[in-house]
């Protein structure tokens, strides 16, 4: 998570932004988008639809800024569920296919590690204060893979080779159980 | 379908995370219109689930991105930006254009002839490449000038789905299109309807942008800017 000074920094320059001042948006853009563009490249999984979906969502942000508020998370968090939004319809309407040979998937039989990087897997879930050790394997891997790749519940059915049904309950539950343990 | 809390929440993650898709994810859509408290949840979790995407690593973006962005917020940025200075092709547009089109102005020597308006001429060239791409003067008659004459030396044609396209680029406002230009010999004479050519008169500066076959739709240049030339009063 990014510091609390940063998120000052960002909150300031958002508000810049919200009135039209074009210095402040070139500075936001060289300060956040390696990272939304870090989220968007791991989503779409390829570069040009990661591109198109940065640019559409930076010209969102400009067009949007004024409608930023504290209830919507920190600016940071505003700004990457903009590119995460921006990314997903793109991978839907150009019915891009996750592909199964997918090198995320390639640890899919390994019960330990689950469908995702360890890394990825091991900071998720110390953002999420822990609460995703409390799901199930399935559970898990269903909702990271959503999340980090945009698999549809078909595509998660055939990369971890379970019913359709099965996975939507797997991700209805899980989301139920995170829900109660962030709560806390 | 009715909205109880409990549909709400799971409705609100599941479109949060994404696995909500199609009709159900338009219908939800509705809901957070008409409703503060969807809003809410969904905000909720946008904001829990942004600490996920906040460890992805992050990738810095090809620079022509930033170009693309600018370009289509402000279009007249980048032309007022051209007639003031070339500045504004690097790093924006420049790192769009095609490797090494680096450009200058260079003059022509011509008599000029009792005109109404001095004669404007200029050159399009390329580094590294021998003699002008294209030359351009101004032509006209009784006095009148209204005609621009485009004459491709060394140019070569633009890929077999792209043509070029020439642009006056006032000091205010958007490209001017003289539209599409050949390469080979033939000679293109442009006629110059009076607002282009005050126009022309005032800023100078014309540009050639890659646009696909048969010009650009939109009005505004659409692809790279190859190159920026200033004409010059003989």
């Amino acid at each position: 998570m990014l510091e609390d000074s940063t998120q000052n920094e960002l909150m300031v320059l958002l508000s810049s932004v919200a009135r039209q001042d074009r210095q402040a948006f070139q500075r936001l853009y060289e300060q956040v988008s390696g990272r939304m563009f870090g989220l968007c490249k791991r989503l779409a999984g390829q570069q040009e639809l990661a591109e198109e979906a940065l640019q559409d969502a930076f010209i969102r942000i400009w067009h949007h800024a004024s409608e930023y508020h504290s209830d919507r998370g920190t600016p940071m968090s505003w700004m990457m569920t903009i590119a995460r939004y921006r990314t997903l319809d793109l991978i839907r309407a150009r019915k891009v296919r996750q592909t199964a040979g997918d090198d995320a998937l390639n640890s899919v039989e390994d019960e330990r590690s689950g469908p995702l990087e360890a890394s990825l897997q091991r900071d998720g879930s110390a953002a999420l204060t822990g609460c995703l050790d409390e799901l199930s394997p399935g559970q898990r891997d269903s909702i990271l893979l959503s999340y980090y790749r945009g698999f549809t519940h078909d595509e998660l059915s055939t990369a971890l080779s379970t019913p359709v049904g099965t996975v939507k309950s797997w991700i209805r539950r899980g989301l139920q159980v995170l829900k109660r343990c962030l709560e806390k | 379908m009715r909205k109880t809390p409990e549909r709400i929440e799971g409705l609100a993650a599941e479109y949060v995370l994404g696995s909500l898709q199609g009709s159900a994810r338009k219908r939800f859509e509705r809901w957070m219109m008409d409703s503060y408290r969807v809003r809410q949840e969904v905000w909720f979790w946008e904001e829990k689930l942004s600490g996920l995407a906040e460890v992805v690593p992050a990738h810095e973006p090809p620079k022509r991105i930033w170009a693309a962005i600018e370009q289509h917020l402000w279009p007249e940025k980048i032309a007022t930006k051209a007639a003031s200075g070339f500045s504004w092709l690097w790093p924006s547009w420049g790192l769009m254009a095609t490797a090494a089109a680096i450009f200058m102005a260079v003059m022509l020597v011509q008599q000029p002839e009792q005109e109404r308006y001095p004669l404007l001429s200029g050159a399009i060239v390329q580094e590294n490449i021998k003699g002008p791409l294209w030359l351009l003067s101004e032509a006209g008659e009784n006095g009148e000038t209204n005609r621009l004459r485009l004459r491709p030396v060394a140019a070569e044609a633009a890929q077999p789905d792209r043509d070029y396209e020439l642009w006056v680029v006032p000091e205010e406002g958007q490209p001017l299109s003289l539209g599409v230009i050949p390469v080979g010999d033939d000679v293109l004479q442009i006629e110059l309807n009076e607002s282009v050519r005050a126009a022309l008169e005032k800023s100078r500066t014309l540009a050639i942008s890659l646009e696909p076959k048969g010009g650009s739709t939109t009005g505004a240049p659409t692809g790279p800017i190859l190159h920026v030339t200033k004409l010059y009063e003989l």
